[in-house]
């Protein structure tokens, strides 16, 4: 997009008496009309947005104080790495806070690494389920679609009354689990309960993708004899790919990015066994009394890198494994 | 132009009923002063009343909205302050969600307003960042005195002799009991005088564990555990808050003493219970006692009101008695154009006539000594039980700049206790660690 926006201009002011490029200049005059509102929301609240927290990611800031430069102190302390990025021979010991580096990272990952699997499978086996002649199929799609469009707060408040100690999980499984206050399981009540609202959005974007097959294709598979795995094995998982990468993508994002449900239901806790990257950046910025708002700032930078990191090894992954390669 | 006319009157008025039944934060003043111009350029009104915002000093005060009803209160007590001040404008503009991250990002632009609620939590922070007007000079020119207010909660929004903020109202931890439960088991109902050993004693006897019912509340809460340090001897923190206490052999002693109830079935945490606060496990019945403050009282009053209870200040320990202490002022910002306004404000709304509306209306206790002798407090032993707490051996909830870090860890030792066994020692040490490097952090 970014090269689309800078080439045109050299269109816009050339040539003026020809016809056609007249008509071009007219055209591409239009959409920068209609560009505008929304460029001006982005220059705002985005491009300005992002690069002031990036200046801010080099400062000690409280709000109450204006920001005072900091150079790459506030990643230092974050990272917990001195010798990354040294500092003058007078400095004093690092003053690191190693919440990131033994809690909220290790949290995040795993939870990335179980969640995004399990809501990609199970998402793609209700795709499949649904795609067939069911009985009551439009039904159970939008049963499996409500939680997504349903506020995150919401169903948060709603596991929380189900999976306390007098819950009605425990009732069911007749266990004796405190869920969410107890370190070993709290996380893992997060975790399913975001493959549970994600799954859904997830199985509406296989199905699409599902439906996108040309029937040809399975028609001269049947003729060549393939029997129903070679089908699903050589034709229709491949075709997904593009898909597939889609959907890993976005639940990797959103994954690394969760929030709003550890916010409603565990504040982080206990014993920071739920706390994640972008639950920490909050603290930092505003839950603390001593805020800090550089260092949240530097997090969230080294988030974002991380993210991408992450986002171009599985593109390797999902593209490199087979020969099509469109996504 | 006649035609014209006919229709402005009407619009003028109900855009003047408009704004009037709107809530007071949103019309500003450049608004009213449009309004007032085009109404003399047509002459159709020509004094009138609103004109007046134009010269009048405006006061914008804000402060988190706990319930429509305290809202409703406040607004009333402003509105009899604007008819007996008709010089002063009060904009009251309530913050509803996270007060704290609004008011600090108001603070960071530079549009704060003039008069805001100060909790004493936060208090170091902001006096430190020199975001508070000193106001013993506005106090003296208004007649305010120090002697007039419960020294503990004066003293509290002070630092190195200088005053920023005059209370507003106060909590304190009392010990709420069940009287039907104590009558059930058996046993005397406490008293002002109890102690330690008469509430493991009654905790032991009423506690019910095969039956989810015990006898004491012990939550991992930063906000309730101190007042058993204190009561043994201990701090949290010294003096200055410069360092933590948490691991002296007060706090250890005092920590093995409140997380035996647990370890012993005597006591537990609401999680055990299925809850997420102790107040609904004392309403329900399957406490028996809960450390809770004047809090508490309303909300039995609406969602259990048929509980029978009774409330004392805490036992005392080893060492005498200790309670904690949660405050709220009004305070000024530096950036105030009309301090003597913002002040007058605060006087009145702090004053024991207003005082006295807050009292009678349930919602907080009065910061003036005057009003220990009050009809409200008699005729209310709860409340007055919850009042007493503040005269004697209470400090206020308060550990410096890193306040929240203390808290997170005092809590986190006491979850580490109870969760996973660690030893008490061992757990306060490493809490007490943890503060160390926070505090260092803000070196």
């Amino acid at each position: 997009m970014a090269e689309m926006v800078s080439n045109r201009p050299a269109g816009l002011f050339r040539g003026g008496n020809n016809p056609e490029k007249r008509k071009k200049r007219s055209e591409a005059l239009t959409a920068y009309v209609f560009l505008l509102p929304y460029l001006f929301i982005f220059l705002t609240f985005t491009v300005f947005s992002i690069g002031y927290a990036f200046y801010l990611s080099f400062t000690r800031y409280n709000l109450l104080r204006p920001p005072e430069w900091w150079g790459l102190e506030g990643y230092r302390r974050v990272l917990c790495l001195e010798s990354l990025l040294p500092r003058g021979e007078d400095a004093p010991p690092l003053a690191c806070d190693d919440l990131f580096i033994k809690k909220a990272l290790p949290n995040t990952v795993k939870y990335t690494l179980i969640v995004v699997p399990v809501q990609t499978v199970l998402s793609l086996i209700l795709a499949f389920a649904m795609d067939q002649k069911l009985r009551f199929r439009r039904l159970f799609r939008t049963i499996y679609y409500l939680p997504s469009v349903t506020s995150s707060v919401v169903i948060s408040l709603i596991f929380v009354w189900l999976f306390s100690p007098l819950g009605i999980v425990n009732q069911i499984f007749n266990l004796d689990i405190n869920w969410l206050n107890d370190p070993r399981y709290a996380f893992y009540t997060i975790m399913i309960l975001n493959v549970f609202t994600t799954s859904g959005t997830l199985m509406l974007i296989f199905l699409a993708g599902l439906q996108d097959i040309p029937t040809a294709i399975y028609e001269a598979a049947s003729i060549d004899g393939a029997n129903k795995f070679q089908v699903l094995r050589y034709i229709t998982i491949p075709m997904l790919r593009p898909v597939v990468f889609f959907v890993v993508t976005v639940g990797l994002i959103g994954c690394f990015q969760v929030f709003d449900q550890i916010y409603v239901m565990t504040s982080g806790g206990p014993l920071d066994s739920t706390t994640t990257v972008a639950y920490l950046i909050y603290k930092w910025a505003f839950r603390d009394t001593t805020v800090k708002m550089g260092q949240a700032a530097a997090l969230s930078f080294i988030l974002a890198l991380i993210i991408l990191v992450f986002t171009l090894i599985q593109r390797r992954i999902i593209e490199g494994s087979g020969s099509v390669g469109s996504a | 132009m006649k035609t014209l006319l006919k229709w402005f009157v009407p619009l003028m008025v109900l855009s003047l009923l408009l704004a009037a039944c709107q809530p007071a934060a949103t019309p500003t003043p450049e608004k009213v002063i449009e309004t007032v111009t085009v109404e003399k350029e047509k002459e159709v009104i020509k004094t009138v009343e609103v004109e007046k915002p134009a010269e009048r000093a405006v006061v914008r005060l804000s402060g988190w909205a706990a319930s429509p009803e305290e809202t409703a209160l406040l607004q009333s007590l402003l509105l009899d302050f604007t008819v007996a001040n008709p010089d002063i404008v009060v904009k009251y503009e309530p913050i509803t969600g996270d007060y704290w991250q609004q008011l600090k990002t108001s603070i960071a632009s530079g549009v704060e307003p003039d008069v805001f609620y100060m909790d004493i939590f936060q208090f170091p922070a902001f006096v430190r960042d020199e975001v508070l007007l000193p106001i013993d000079d506005l106090m003296a020119n208004e007649g305010i005195k120090r002697d007039d207010f419960i020294p503990s909660l004066i003293d509290a929004f002070s630092a190195d002799g200088v005053t920023y903020g005059i209370p507003k109202d106060f909590n304190t931890l009392g010990l709420f009991y069940n009287k039907d439960m104590f009558a059930q088991a058996g046993i005397a109902e406490p008293t002002n005088d109890w102690t330690w050993e008469d509430l493991q004693a009654a905790a032991e006897a009423l506690s019910d564990p095969a039956n989810n019912v015990f006898g004491l509340g012990v939550p991992a809460d930063a906000g309730r555990f101190p007042i058993f340090v204190f009561q043994n001897g201990g701090d949290i923190m010294t003096e200055d808050y410069s360092d933590t206490l948490l691991d002296s052999p007060e706090a250890i002693e005092a920590a093995t003493f409140y997380t035996d109830f647990r370890k012993n079935q005597i006591g537990a945490i609401p999680a055990d219970v299925g809850e997420g606060w102790q107040g609904t496990v004392f309403g329900k019945g399957q406490f028996a006692m809960v450390y809770e403050g004047g809090w508490l009282i309303p909300y039995l009053k609406q969602q259990f009101p048929n509980i029978n209870y009774g409330v004392v200040t805490p036992p005392a320990g080893p060492k005498g008695e200790g309670n904690l202490i949660f405050t709220v002022a009004y305070v000024i910002s530096r950036n105030c154009k009309n301090p003597e306004a913002a002040m007058r404000v605060i006087n009145y709304l702090t004053s024991v006539e207003a005082q006295t509306k807050v009292l009678e209306s349930g919602f907080a206790l009065p910061t003036r000594l005057s009003l220990q002798e009050s009809e409200y407090l008699k005729t209310n032993p709860a409340s007055n039980a919850i009042f007493r707490g503040a005269l004697e051996g209470a400090r206020p909830f308060v550990w410096g700049l890193v306040g929240s870090d203390v808290n997170d860890q005092m809590s986190k030792a006491l979850e580490r206790i109870y969760l996973e066994n660690q030893p008490v020692d061992e757990a306060l040490k490493q809490a007490a660690e943890a503060i160390r490097q926070k505090i260092a952090e803000t070196q």
